[in-house]
């Protein structure tokens, strides 16, 4: 879900700029502080960091200025939490601009904030929750790859509404209008992207449940529970 | 997959030798001059030059080039259509009926879109003129120069050496795929397409973990020194980029009025 260099007017690429800047600095500082505790905590978020990109070059397309992909940020969230994602994501963002050609320099607060913040913040929190109310942990992690997905469609949206304002019901129109837009494509691929996500927890799970334990996403205790269980 | 990554034609271009803070500069100077157009004509005369400076100095080739700019303009165009038909103001110069329900284009949206249109057309062309003509390795040295934070750009070398080995294993493991029928029908489409990502993300894990190994046997101290040479700023190209910025900005003060309606 890209907006498209100077697809948004001013002043509201530049408000979502400063939005975007807080979490910005906070993502900073906790990077900071853990590339001085761990110093495996590098080539880790590399990798993360890498694998966002590559997840969301499969693209869709889809009307209306930006377009369709997966976004990779639910998994890199649940992972290694929401701050450090809006680094990984304004990383990652970077590149699908001078790479791919997505997005562009003056749309990347609104989308940082759309992929890298809102949808992130939301499958963490959710994350979190699920973990505390004992729920499974694989329904977890898709119903936070879900929702991240689907929250940061509907920030988009958002985003274009509040610049493209319809002339006959404003906001509320042009929202419903974008909304109804991207549905089409977003929807089906949230649902996928859960399910990928969700199945490629089972596979760290299988092969090096170590690193969940080290980055504090499962107990020890966790983890032989659902191994048990698959046994 | 896609596989358009374009640092490959950035590496290649004839203006790799220019100084790269000016190339960003003119780049993102030409973006900005966009945005703050009220006019649709500024975008428009910098989308066509950013596209002419591309294709005939940095010699991009025009094919390709032009397949790319595809891309984004056509995502444009119909996000312009949905803002035509959304907003208003003015007189109205169309009327469709659509599924019961009556879409009127007014002479307002038609100029937002106009202006939106070729807000993304100058846009893009500018930032495509950064993306091939300046390889990512110099933007590094910019960025380090720039005092940008250190964790930033160590993490972006570091991402940007791993993107390569990641597409390099999917397609690797797609091709697999393909060749045994993972791709047919939907449902083997999610598992095969789950089990590329899993597999990649594994395989990646431990590139990483050897690539630590490998840095540590270098004596890595937590730190990546740049390399990046030190490029001079010549007087010609430096002349051009503030003629070219000068008379974009003058442009966009002198035609703010115009509009198509």
């Amino acid at each position: 879900m890209h907006i498209m260099e100077g697809f948004l007017p001013s002043p509201w690429w530049q408000l979502w700029w400063l939005v975007s800047l807080p979490f910005v600095v906070l993502g900073f500082y906790q990077l900071r502080k853990m590339f001085q505790e761990n110093r495996e905590a590098l080539p880790l978020l590399a990798v993360a960091g890498a694998f966002v990109f590559v997840l969301s070059s499969l693209k869709l397309p889809s009307v209306t200025g930006s377009c369709s992909h997966p976004t990779g940020t639910g998994l890199s969230a649940v992972l290694f939490g929401a701050f450090i994602t809006s680094i990984l994501a304004l990383v990652v963002l970077m590149y699908q601009a001078l790479f791919l050609a997505h997005g562009g320099i003056t749309t990347m607060g609104a989308n940082l904030f759309s992929m890298g913040i809102a949808g992130p913040l939301l499958a963490w929190v959710l994350y979190r929750a699920g973990k505390r109310a004992n729920l499974n942990t694989f329904l977890v992690v898709f119903i936070a790859a879900l929702a991240a997905d689907l929250f940061t469609y509907m920030v988009t949206s958002f985003q274009l509404a509040v610049a493209f304002p319809a002339s006959e019901g404003g906001i509320t129109t042009s929202f419903a209008a974008f909304l109804a837009i991207f549905a089409i494509t977003q929807i089906p691929l949230a649902i996928i992207e859960g399910v990928i996500v969700a199945l490629i927890f089972k596979y760290i799970i299988d092969v090096r449940p170590d690193i969940l334990v080290k980055l504090n996403v499962l107990s020890k205790t966790a983890i032989e529970r659902i191994r048990e269980a698959a046994a | 997959m896609d596989e358009h990554i374009l640092d490959d034609l950035a590496l290649n271009n004839a203006l790799s030798g220019t100084n790269s803070h000016l190339k960003l500069l003119l780049g993102i100077s030409s973006i900005l001059i966009c945005v703050f157009s009220p006019s649709f004509f500024t975008p428009l005369v910098v989308g066509i030059s950013m596209a002419a400076v591309t294709v005939g100095l940095a010699k991009i080739p025009l094919r390709e080039y032009i397949t790319l700019l595809m891309i984004p303009v056509t995502f444009a165009a119909s996000g312009a259509i949905v803002i035509l038909f959304l907003t208003g103001g003015g007189d109205p110069i169309l009327s469709l009926s659509l599924f019961g329900a009556t879409l009127t284009a007014t002479t307002g949206g038609a100029n937002l879109s106009l202006l939106v249109l070729s807000r993304t057309f100058g846009g893009m062309s500018a930032l495509f003129f950064i993306a091939l003509s300046t390889p990512m390795i110099q933007i590094f040295t910019v960025f380090h120069d720039l005092k940008f934070p250190r964790e930033f750009i160590d993490l972006s070398m570091m991402v940007y050496r791993l993107i390569f080995i990641f597409i390099g294993e999917a397609i690797a493991i797609h091709n697999a795929q393909v060749m045994r029928n993972g791709y047919n029908g939907l449902k083997n489409s999610v598992h095969a397409l789950s089990m590329l990502c899993g597999a990649l993300f594994i395989k990646a894990w431990v590139r990483g973990e050897e690539m630590l190994i490998a840095m540590d046997s270098r004596c890595y101290d937590g730190k990546f020194e740049q390399c990046g040479a030190k490029q001079t700023i010549g007087i010609l190209p430096a002349a051009a980029t503030g003629a070219y910025l000068c008379g974009c900005s003058v442009l966009a003060v002198v035609f703010s009025g115009i509009t198509l309606f």
